[in-house]
């Protein structure tokens, strides 16, 4: 069963090859191939998701090179969930891209690229290799946002090009330092290096700082999501579900896996002032992602501040650093994938069916587009955290173990952050709802012919903008959500040997 | 106590939740609908009263969903304390929901399988709230409530309705916060949140400060939707919604539901003996009675209808938190007795005014001069019902308030019965007026109430206060009768009243239906009331039974308490916590 470790990785690579070949001779086979390429994934996911519930750890050594000298990949408690939300939601958002588009092989190709890279990134245990696969997500990332139709697409991929090379040169910086610390890149074999070397060498101290550092620009937290913001929102509907359920889900996990791993809790026990950067980084990017989300007009725009916020609870559990932190960041991680996820999915739909992309637009929606904003309202007490969803329980869980390891504020800001949510998610709920009456109904544009989300080729007039597959993502985001909430202590249990592991208990 | 394994708390929660679907799906049929909304009702409080027998013989019935958050399962439990507010709400919805067709269909209203729905949504909540085992399972249920109840805030769809929506799931949100965080506390202070008849027995080895402040942040997150001050004022805001809910929602179960979770806490994660040991009582107990004197006061200046029903209720709802305060034996049977008491009282009240404003549009009090000859039966159970609420014998608020006095009396904290009686006094100075000017005048000819209306300061300062702001402009308005100011008298000192402020004080009528925005004329019509006779002529039965029901709930409260079956309830309660025999 270890082969399906490295399988899911090279499935959707060599997927995204047949893909371009494949293009040569057929207009539109992308679509066929992507979704055999994210099926077998899945199937893989759950193969890998199975064997570490029943046996633990699964390690594969590539090329049959031993670790530490050879790159290994490893499946755990930790990697396992986020593989199978990699290749869950990346079919799901095929099903969602057959009709809300982009289209065109070119655009499956970098989907499969994508896809390999986060699957990577999850898996690999090793730094470099590691860095190489964020490189893959980040170069395919930014050609997806640039995919758009509008110069602020090309404008929003660029930003993103330019601030996400510069995370990604502060993390090959910290793998320097840390490889000239221990001459060793497998994350296990340094995990003991650097304990050797010493947490007082600077040498490891400013390996920390850069690999972390690096990671916070890609997951985008305040005061470095400078370019996250546009990139959701001026890429295509469908590149923005991907790109803000899993780009940003799976570098919050590279986070956790460098600060568990490599350097461990005991690093953080050693070095206070390091645990107490990230925690009030992360507290500072809670309070400041909500506000900026409140100002916001513009749906997309707001939904993507609202992950600034989102991922700074995330960047806070794994800072706090106790098991239930970490068990809570885990369900927060995957929670606010599929919460997320599933808005941006509502989004495109509210928006290719009535045209609707501001606040202001959305007055009166529950009458034109009902299951959308049903389901918009209850993505957005999911993610106010309201229980039983998904939202809740991440949150209880981070909540009890900043209070368990005495981190008030963060306490504080946690439990206050429910406010500050439900401060731009009730905006939303209010207008779809209850402003029917006086504001006038909405926008009169039409968006049949006007291809909004561009690619290869225009919607055809003759076609719905929205087709059930798109209905049906929406929907099952917002089932999901409710439903994980009651899953939750399965996540715990799955995550126990790792967690015995990473806490030394 | 034996446990019983058993699917009907939880088949209790989801009857309601199950019809949701059904009431959604018929929406094209009006009759089909109200029908699943009935079923539902009728179903609820079938399986509740099937559980009321078992109860009182000491069982509990349980139904366990298996483990929810890290050691937290999630789980339904019905014990004596939640089955007397399930049985209240269950049995008091089915009321109200022949009270909603009468209500929603003589006003005509947009929306209703959205009401329809949000009700049966907020009962099923709150029945959850009832029934859940431990805190976080009761704080699902609080904060599925909250969101249950939202769309019947804002129903109106007005920027009024919207606005009081906002504040509405501001303020509660804000106490979910506190409840979420004290719940945090207490799981890792005692290590378990399942409620255990007098006290989680962890916590009362635990560090006195935490404990402290998570019984803090408990009671006032709960205090929040008991609408303990200073976090009162989402409740007469939420006045513009519908009267039904108003009556049961505002009334019974949403407000009731923080006083239920002040209960719990109280009595099965704190209990009277740590309470005391923290010495939180006390401080709990000056809270409830500085709410229930001052809410009564601000009552007696309000010219609406609904928003001194509001005040009102803002102060009965004290009565109930200060006998968990005091916590003697006494002092907690009567605040629990309260529970029912003022449900059905304060139902009745609201059910009158939902009446009339649906018959003749009348929000205003000012306005109600004579309107006895119109709505005979509405206001004569609307006298019964305000004479309740003063604690007057033979009906349902002396007996809970009786207790209320011997325990607080027993407890050596007489100075807490001498603010029941003055609160007693203060009701009749408000409710009084009403059903006087109901009855012995008329429109044309009503004498001032000068406490109501007046100056403050009497004829004194009527002398010297021409023009000299808000207080004297109530007083001037009121002087013809025909004025519509809000007789908010703003001196009151409560700021956040914003909401007041925006009504016209230039008496048109035309604005001045709550916020039911219909743009009728409200008011006596020209020549007065005409006179309607005692059959029934003044409305339909749909609402005139429900009423009548509601008030002899009220009266059988208080004629045989011991008969009634919420007294047992309340003793059982009170002998599981061991503070009574």
């Amino acid at each position: 069963m270890t082969d399906a470790v490295v399988l899911a990785v090279v499935v959707p690579l060599l997927g995204g090859v047949v893909s371009l070949a494949a293009g040569l001779r057929f207009d539109r086979s992308g679509w066929a191939v992507a979704t055999v390429a994210c099926l077998v994934q899945v199937g893989l996911a759950l193969v890998v998701f199975a064997s570490v519930l029943t046996g633990g750890r699964v390690s594969y050594a590539l090329g049959g090179f031993a670790p530490p000298a050879g790159i290994e990949l490893v499946a755990d408690g930790l990697s396992a969930p986020v593989l199978v939300l990699v290749a869950a939601v990346s079919l799901a958002v095929l099903v969602y891209a057959r009709r809300a588009g982009p289209r065109g092989n070119a655009f499956y190709t970098v989907y499969l690229l994508l896809v390999g890279g986060l699957a990577g990134v999850t898996l690999t245990g090793d730094v470099f290799n590691m860095y190489v696969f964020l490189e893959i997500t980040g170069l395919a990332a930014y050609a997806l946002v640039a995919s758009g139709d509008s110069a602020r697409s090309a404008v929003a991929g660029l930003k993103y090009l330019i601030v996400g090379t510069i995370g990604a040169s502060l993390f090959l910086l910290g793998v320097g330092y840390a490889y000239v610390a221990t001459g060793t890149l497998n994350m296990a074999d340094l995990s003991t290096q650097l304990a050797a070397v010493g947490y007082d060498s600077r040498l490891v101290l400013a390996a920390f700082g850069l690999l972390v550092t690096g990671l916070l620009v890609k997951v985008a937290l305040f005061p470095v999501h400078s370019w996250q913001p546009d990139a959701y929102t001026f890429a295509p509907d469908s590149v923005s579900v991907l790109i803000s359920a899993l780009v940003s889900t799976v570098s919050a996990y590279a986070v956790a896996r460098i600060v568990f791993s490599v350097f461990t809790v005991d690093f953080l026990a050693a070095v206070p002032a390091a645990r107490t950067a990230l925690v009030y980084a992360a507290a500072v990017s809670i309070v400041a992602g909500s506000a900026l989300a409140v100002v916001q007009s513009e749906i997309k725009r707001m939904l993507a501040y609202s992950s600034v916020s989102q991922f700074g609870m995330i960047v806070a559990a794994v800072a706090i650093a106790t098991e239930s932190a970490a068990v809570g960041g885990l369900v927060h991680l995957v929670g606010h994938a599929v919460l997320k996820g599933g808005l941006f999915a509502a989004a495109g739909v509210v928006a290719a069916r009535t045209g609707a992309r501001t606040l202001d637009d959305y007055a009166g929606l529950a009458g034109r587009t009902p299951v959308a904003a049903g389901a918009v309202a209850v993505l957005g007490l999911g993610l106010v955290g309201v229980p039983p969803a998904v939202g809740f329980v991440g949150k209880w869980y981070i909540a009890v173990g900043a209070v368990e390891s005495g981190t008030w504020v963060v306490a504080a800001v946690i439990l206050a952050s429910t406010l500050l949510t439900l401060a731009y998610v009730a905006r939303v709920i209010e207008r779809m709802y209850f402003a029917g009456g006086s504001v006038e109904s909405g926008p009169s544009r039409p968006v049949a012919g006007v291809s909004t989300d561009g690619g290869d080729s225009a919607t055809e007039p003759d076609e719905a903008p929205v087709s059930p597959g798109m209905v049906a993502v929406v929907v099952l985001a917002a089932v999901a959500a409710v439903a994980l909430g009651f899953a939750a202590s399965g996540i715990e249990s799955l995550l126990e040997p790792t967690l015995a592991e990473v806490f030394g208990a | 106590v034996t446990e019983v394994a058993s699917l009907r708390p939880l088949a209790a929660v989801l009857v309601s939740a199950g019809a949701i679907p059904l009431i959604l799906a018929s929406y094209r049929r009006p009759n089909l609908r109200e029908a699943w909304t009935m079923l539902a009702a009728v179903a609820k409080v079938a399986l509740v009263g099937s559980m009321v027998p078992g109860v009182l013989a000491g069982d509990t019935y349980v139904t366990d969903l298996g483990s929810f958050v890290a050691d937290v399962g999630f789980v339904l439990r019905v014990d004596a304390l939640g089955l007397l507010f399930g049985l209240l709400a269950s049995g008091l919805w089915v009321v109200t929901s022949l009270y909603s067709v009468g209500y929603m269909r003589g006003l005509d209203e947009h929306d209703q399988t959205r009401y329809f729905a949000a009700f049966a949504a907020s009962l099923a909540t709150a029945i959850g709230v009832a029934f859940a085992a431990n805190l976080v399972t009761l704080f699902v249920f609080y904060e599925l409530l909250t969101v249950a109840t939202y769309p019947l805030v804002a129903h109106d769809e007005s920027e009024e309705a919207r606005a009081a929506g906002r504040k509405y799931l501001a303020y509660t949100f804000l106490g979910g916060v506190a409840v979420l965080t004290g719940t945090v506390l207490v799981f890792w202070a005692a290590g378990t949140t399942t409620f255990a008849a007098g006290g989680i027995v962890g916590l009362a080895t635990a560090d006195p400060a935490v404990a402290r402040l998570a019984f803090a942040l408990l009671a006032g997150g709960f205090g929040v939707k008991a609408a303990l001050m200073p976090a009162h004022s989402w409740l007469p805001d939420a006045m513009v919604a519908p009267t039904p809910v108003s009556g049961l929602l505002h009334a019974v179960a949403v407000v009731k539901s923080g006083v239920f979770g002040i209960a719990r806490v109280a009595l099965d994660v704190f209990g009277p003996g740590t309470m005391r040991e923290l010495g939180v009582g006390l401080p709990l107990a000056a809270v409830a009675t500085f709410t229930l004197l001052t809410a009564s006061v601000i009552a007696l200046r309000k010219d609406n209808l609904k928003r001194r029903l509001a005040y009102s209720t803002i102060s009965q709802l004290s009565y109930i938190v200060l006998g968990l305060g005091v916590l003697s034996g006494n002092a907690i049977v009567g605040g629990l007795l309260h529970i029912p008491a003022h449900a059905f009282m304060k139902l009745t009240l609201f059910f009158c005014a939902g009446a009339i404003h649906v018959e003749t549009h009348t929000d205003d009090i000012s306005e109600m001069a004579g309107i006895g000859r119109r709505m005979p039966l509405t206001m004569v159970a609307f006298a019964v019902a305000s004479a309740g609420m003063a604690g007057i014998p033979l009906l349902a608020g002396f007996v809970s308030k009786w207790y209320l006095l011997i325990g607080s009396v027993e407890a050596g904290q007489a100075v807490f019965a001498v603010a029941l009686l003055a609160s007693g006094m203060l009701n009749i100075a408000y409710f009084w007026p009403i059903v006087y000017q109901a009855f012995f005048e008329r429109p044309e000819a009503r004498d001032e109430k000068p406490l109501l209306s007046g100056a403050f300061g009497g004829r004194f300062a009527r002398a010297g206060a021409a023009g000299t702001g808000g207080t004297d402009e109530a007083g001037v308005v009121r002087a013809d009768g025909s004025g519509s100011g809000d007789g908010d008298g703003s001196g009151s000192g409560d700021g956040a009243e914003s909401r007041d402020a925006y009504e016209p004080v230039a008496g048109d009528h035309e604005d001045h239906a709550d916020g039911e925005g219909h743009g009728h004329h409200g008011g006596p019509p020209e020549g007065g009331w005409e006179r309607r006779g005692w059959t029934g002529g003044e409305s339909t039965w749909f609402m005139l039974g429900p009423i009548l029901a509601a008030a002899a709930g009220a009266v059988a409260l208080g004629v045989v308490p011991a008969a009634a079956l919420f007294l047992r309830i309340v003793r059982t309660v009170a002998a599981n916590v061991g503070v009574v025999a």
